[in-house]
């Protein structure tokens, strides 16, 4: 690779793995370390990139794990919002007795392309307006697919606030998207 | 956890039966609440779907903008220090 790979890769996929990133690591500035430390890496490890992967593939490979290794870090410096932070919003979803407060109403079954980019933009939103702790936890298991274990090793906290975390970002986002216009008469 | 989980307590089921197989007494709870309720057995499947929905949206491109162009000039900066180290 020349001096000029590295940036030509900035120029042909630097807004593609910044959209990757974005939508995992909920910050424009966190997204952008993300590329930076991605690229740097790809320079060090030029050696080893064989050409067998197309170079979208190979950078996007070394991105996933700089994104985990900035959700990582970004956990250790804030207090995960375990205990008590969506407690009391996770009793609003239910009355006193466990049932559910609202029915919850069916979901549209988008397919114009219209409707798809709609679709797109509600789940970014909402995603984003989740409570940071909570929307990484979420990104690293339903959008990376990484297992619930793994997370909870990666991040260093317990299974139990794993699962709280976890647990409640999913009743926050199906609320979120519902209220969004995710739900349409006589769909699933 | 009685017989039948609450709506409350079948979510966190449902919910943690995405990541793991539940043993088996909280499977069986789950499914006997999931069969008489419509809303929790809505909430399992829309559960299924968003993830669906997540994970194909990783994979498109579009949606959000790119590298605003001083983010572009600041990598391009610290790449060249690198490539001239």
């Amino acid at each position: 690779m020349s001096k000029l790979d590295a940036q030509t890769w900035l120029a042909d996929h630097g807004d593609y793995l910044f959209r990757v990133a974005r939508r995992q690591l909920h910050s424009d500035e966190l997204a952008e370390d993300a590329v930076q430390e991605t690229l740097l890496a790809a320079i060090a490890a030029q050696a080893r990139y064989a050409g067998d992967a197309s170079p979208r593939t190979w950078l996007t490979g070394i991105l996933k794990h700089k994104i985990v290794d900035l959700i990582r870090k970004q956990l250790r410096e804030v207090a995960l919002p375990c205990d008590e932070e969506g407690e009391e919003a996770v009793d609003l979803l239910f009355k006193q007795d466990g049932h559910w407060a609202e029915p919850l109403r069916p979901w549209g079954n988008p397919q114009a392309e219209a409707e798809l980019s709609q679709l797109r933009r509600v789940l970014d939103e909402c995603a984003d307006r989740l409570k940071p702790a909570m929307a990484q936890v979420f990104s690293l298991r339903e959008v990376a697919g990484m297992e619930t274990e793994e997370i909870c090793k990666e991040l260093d906290i317990t299974p139990t606030n794993c699962w709280v975390l976890l647990h409640r970002a999913r009743l926050f986002m199906r609320q979120c998207l519902e209220l969004n216009g995710f739900s349409k008469a006589g769909a699933a | 956890m009685k017989w039948i989980p609450t709506c409350k307590e079948t979510t966190v089921l449902a919910s943690r039966a995405m990541d793991v197989r539940l043993p088996f007494a909280d499977r069986m709870a789950m499914h006997l609440h999931l069969a008489i309720c419509e809303n929790c057995a809505r909430f399992a499947r829309q559960m299924h779907e968003m993830r669906r929905l997540f994970r194909a949206n990783a994979d498109a491109g579009d949606g959000a903008t790119g590298l605003t162009d001083e983010a572009r000039q600041r990598i391009a900066t610290e790449l060249q220090d690198q490539l001239d180290r």
